[in-house]
């Protein structure tokens, strides 16, 4: 058959097609998930210059109940205090400032270790099936069923009763907290079984569909099949965990500095909330603005993984 | 169906056992109590703590320690407080009923309100009306129960003074608009809108996102060819689909927020288990930590088995033959 | 000549998506007479499915009847409210979908989802008598053990099962129009057999008009007396099965025919050239010119309109005069 291809020739040009091109046009398009990025990229700006933004400097909070910046204790927002002063007299805005780099630490790290020990757990159980996986599964339920606050609540105390006071090790020319770094360490035991879980299950998924097969059929070995073929998969659904994983791991360490379990020398944006909180009728400023950064901050990788999810893993809208 | 809830109440027995054993082994391989306590009260003498061991049996080898509490657990003898020497059973007796009320009002106040909200948000997607319910629903996913909780306090007990800030009644005779049942609501109002926001934007996003999916499904369009009335066919047939994926994750957050309870139970001095948690762990106080944990654990598994047995009742595809 | 049951005139359905707006019936005309059989063919994509929905209005979002004119039994059904339409569905006009797995609820049971299509339109029927009918309705399928099975979920149905009930609820209240959408493409080959005599048989039995939705033109031939012929949201041809087997008008029929592989004769599997059209942005002038072997300047410029060429024979086509297409002779 003759075929006259008048409208065939007249085929547009392709923009770049490849996956990660896509998603980002498709990113660019969600307005939430576009704020939440710049809420994030601003909340790291922060983290990483606070020292140099905050108008008084950072002081190790003994309890915070030495008066400090010119005996102004408990004095309300002002010219001079922006955000006021809390119940030792440190500046409110100040500690939000240098204690943006804590959360974004905590954040960060718990991440880090929660999704290595997932992806690990999650890849060999969901890949090679049988008891393994059944064992591994058996072990994150009970994780998942106990409370897992109250597990942390202990953990920590246990742990840093012996820990000594304001000790911090040297990382790479950071100063690193130990107090902190065990809170984080604790979360990031409680917290892998849940992601543990869901990789699992994508590991399943993708380990069914056809092309698996196929590779196989031509002869790749398991380590190429997890490494080169399932996980690039995955990584779409790893990406955004990991983004909602970050909110929920500074909200859990909020929550731990406030009951008081946190490390009293590391001023978080939880433990700014706890020292001040016997005091909160009069000191209500020093309650509400810390709180408001977790918020912002929580807001703005939540923004972020759902931004990411949409344009990762395109649901139909219409 | 009978034999599933028996077959499930079984399976809660080794998860129950599991965990009391790592419970156990959490207290103790921490570290030794003696030390922490030691550590806690550096004055205290070798003699008392001598004494204190043999009290409270930490000579015995560690597998008869635990057997040991264990049978005194199941006949619910908790043993004694470690600080201060109190039954522990005395200690949480009488804060179980204050952490139930306030988690079972909360519940079911957040489960019946969260229901219509979402279902009228997927039936008119990205509306304004539905983005602005999207956004609240994450900005209250996003937010540390505890400070919303001290926001409210600030705001409507300090300032406004509209309600209690503490406790769950009313103390040194004084009662809360008028007696005493008034009093006990007017307590509950805050502590229970805090845990009422959280989970109904957690409830709302996950029913929402599962109707949104169901509106689109074949059978969906097939009632409505049927001539179905628009509330049967949303109500009836969508919701009864949307709901069953939420119930399992219900029962995990169910969970979650029994064992967030000590957050919202230390902000408003709600005379919870959570509160005592609290301050039991600061003390290092493990005969009452156990306790508590495993009080908590019982009751969160309950709460899944109940989350299981509706979603087995709701859904028949899942009930084996 | 037949009455005339459905008229469509013209309509045009359109989605309008992120992606831009999906013209997935862009002026339709073709009428359904009583008590006939009538098939609707095309590609996946042409519009048969949305033209079906059109008529019962239940498109789905983002989906909008943007012009036309639908009338039943010489109602205008564009007219009605909601409520009027919700009286006719199920009760006058009737739809089979094609996956019964998906088109039936798996959380109620057989027996609640009938009676659910029948008190939708009655409201005062007693259990028992909701039961009985309900026994009617599954035994006139042909379903056995109804009594028992109808308690249990459509999960516990094999394929074949589950699209009787589909059948049994979409004609529960006796319709004077079905429309069957697919109804045997997710079914295996040989239970499709059985389904499709079923239909005929319960056609024949309640006297109504079924439209054959399908891209198979086996079961055309098998189950139709007339059939239309659409293509990229457009009728390009109308004709009594007979005819467009034997003498079809258009080049987009005769290659349908030509596409389906014979086992009886020697042929090389012919292919239609070129892709389905992007109906957001559609080809100009007729949407097929542009995989049409003789397809003029004229073809490009200005969309054809249906002629009749037969007594009760349309077709779409500047072109038809010119040329003589292949047809099927009868097996």
């Amino acid at each position: 058959m003759k075929t006259e291809n008048s409208a065939l020739n007249k085929t547009p040009k392709r923009r770049s097609a490849s996956q990660w091109a896509v998603a980002w046009r498709r990113f660019r398009r969600n307005k939430a998930g576009v704020a939440g990025l710049i809420i994030v990229l601003a909340v790291v700006f922060v983290g990483i210059f606070g020292d140099f933004l905050a108008p008084y400097p950072a002081y190790p909070n003994l309890g915070a109940l030495t008066p400090f910046n010119h005996g102004d204790v408990r004095t309300p927002p002002s010219l001079k205090y922006p955000l006021g002063t809390d119940v030792g007299g440190t500046d409110v805005l100040s500690d939000i400032l240098h204690g943006t780099k804590y959360a974004l630490y905590v954040g960060v790290v718990v991440t880090i270790i929660t999704m290595a020990i997932a992806i690990v757990v999650g890849a060999i159980a969901g890949y090679f099936g049988g008891w393994v996986d059944n064992v591994l599964m058996r072990i994150t339920e009970v994780f998942l069923v106990f409370p897992s606050l109250l597990f942390i609540l202990v953990f920590v105390k246990v742990l840093t009763v012996g820990a000594g006071v304001g000790s911090s090790i040297n990382f790479l020319g950071l100063s690193i907290p130990m107090g902190l770094t065990i809170v984080v360490l604790v979360l990031a035991i409680f917290n892998w079984p849940g992601d543990a879980r869901m990789i699992r299950g994508e590991f399943l998924r993708v380990r069914e569909l056809e092309f698996v097969e196929a590779e196989r059929a031509l002869g790749a070995n398991n380590r190429r099949i997890i490494f080169r073929h399932i996980l690039p998969n995955i990584l779409s659904s790893i990406i955004v965990v990991a983004s909602l994983t970050i909110a929920y791991a500074i909200l859990l360490e909020a929550g731990v500095s406030f009951l008081g379990f946190g490390d009293v020398n590391t001023v978080t944006w939880g433990q700014i909330l706890e020292n001040n909180f016997s005091d909160m009728r009069i000191v209500w400023w020093a309650e509400v603005f810390p709180g408001l950064a977790i918020l912002i901050t929580v807001f703005g990788f939540n923004l972020l993984g759902d931004g990411l999810s949409d344009a990762l893993n395109p649901r139909l809208r219409d | 169906m009978f034999r599933y809830i028996i077959r499930r109440l079984i399976y809660m027995i080794p998860v129950l056992i599991g965990i009391s054993i790592i419970a156990f082994i959490t207290m103790y391989a921490a570290g030794d109590p003696i030390a922490l306590i030691k550590a806690g009260k550096p004055n205290i003498t070798q003699v008392t703590l001598e004494g204190l061991k043999r009290y409270y049996g930490l000579d015995k080898p560690l597998p008869i320690q635990y057997l040991s509490w264990l049978s005194n657990i199941l006949q619910l003898n908790f043993g004694n407080s470690l600080y201060g020497g109190r039954p522990v059973n005395d200690i949480i007796a009488p804060r179980i009923w204050p952490t139930i009320e306030l988690q079972v009002v909360s519940l079911l106040i957040a489960f019946a309100i969260s229901i219509p909200i979402a279902v009228q948000s997927a039936r008119k997607p990205y509306s304004k009306q539905d983005v602005t319910i999207t956004s609240l629903s994450l900005f209250g996913v996003s937010m540390p129960t505890f400070w919303f909780g001290l926001i409210l306090i600030i705001v409507f007990s300090f300032s406004l003074g509209w309600f209690p800030s503490a406790g769950s009644q009313g103390v040194a005779g004084f009662v809360w608009w008028g007696n005493p049942l008034l009093d006990q609501i007017a307590h509950l109002i805050l502590p229970v809108a805090v845990l009422v926001y959280v989970s109904l934007a957690q409830n709302i996003r996950l029913i929402r996102a599962n109707m949104l999916e169901v509106l689109r499904s074949d059978y969906v369009l097939a009632a409505r060819a049927s001539g179905l009335s628009e509330r049967k066919v949303v109500y009836g047939y969508a919701l009864r689909n949307a709901i069953t994926p939420a119930l399992t994750f219900l029962g995990i957050a169910l969970g979650g927020m029994i064992a967030g309870a000590p957050m919202t139970e230390y902000v408003f001095s709600w005379p919870g288990l959570g509160r005592q948690y609290v301050a039991s762990t600061i003390n290092l106080d493990f005969p009452t930590i156990m306790g508590i944990t495993m009080i908590i654990t019982v009751m969160t598994l309950i709460a899944n088995l109940i989350m299981d047995i509706l979603y087995v009742y709701i859904d028949p595809r899942v009930r084996i033959r | 000549m037949t009455e005339t049951l459905l008229k469509i005139e013209g309509l045009k359905t359109y989605f309008f998506t992120e992606a831009g707006v999906v013209k997935a019936v862009d002026g339709i005309t073709f009428d359904v007479r009583k008590g006939e059989s009538l098939g609707l063919v095309g590609e996946s994509g042409s519009g048969k499915t949305v033209t079906a929905l059109s008529v019962l209005r239940i498109v789905p979002k983002p989906g909008r009847i943007v012009e036309g004119k639908i009338e039943f039994n010489g109602e205008n059904l564009l007219s009605k409210n909601e409520k009027e339409m919700q009286s006719m569905r199920g009760r006058e006009i009737a739809i089979i979908f094609q996956d019964p797995s998906s088109s039936l609820n798996p959380v109620y049971n057989v027996e609640r989802q009938l009676r659910d299509v029948l008190t939708a339109h009655e409201k005062k029927m007693s259990k028992e008598e909701s039961h009985r009918k309900v026994l009617e309705l599954m035994n006139l399928v042909g379903i056995p053990e109804s009594e028992y099975r109808m308690r249990e979920y459509p999960h516990q149905f094999s394929g074949g099962m589950k699209q009787r009930v589909a059948i049994a609820r979409a004609l529960a209240l006796q319709p004077t129009l079905l429309f069957a959408d697919e109804p045997t493409t997710a079914l295996d080959v040989t239970i499709q057999a059985q389904v499709l005599d079923l239909l005929e048989d319960l056609k024949k039995k309640m006297g109504m008009s079924l439209v054959m939705i399908t891209h198979d033109m086996g079961i055309i031939a098998k189950m139709t007396t007339r059939v239309v012929v659409m293509y990229a949201g457009n009728t390009y041809e109308i004709a009594k099965t007979e005819d467009l087997y034997e003498h079809p008008r258009h080049p987009y029929t005769a290659s349908l025919l030509a596409a389906v592989p014979r086992l009886d004769r020697k042929k090389t599997l012919s292919i239609i050239p070129g892709n389905i059209p992007n109906l957001i942005e559609p080809p100009s002038g007729c949407r097929f010119h542009p995989r049409c072997e003789f397809a003029t300047k004229k073809c490009e410029e200005t969309p054809p309109v249906l002629e009749e060429v037969e007594p009760d024979h349309f077709v779409a086509c500047y072109e038809w005069r010119n040329i003589t297409l292949k047809g099927e002779s009868s097996k």
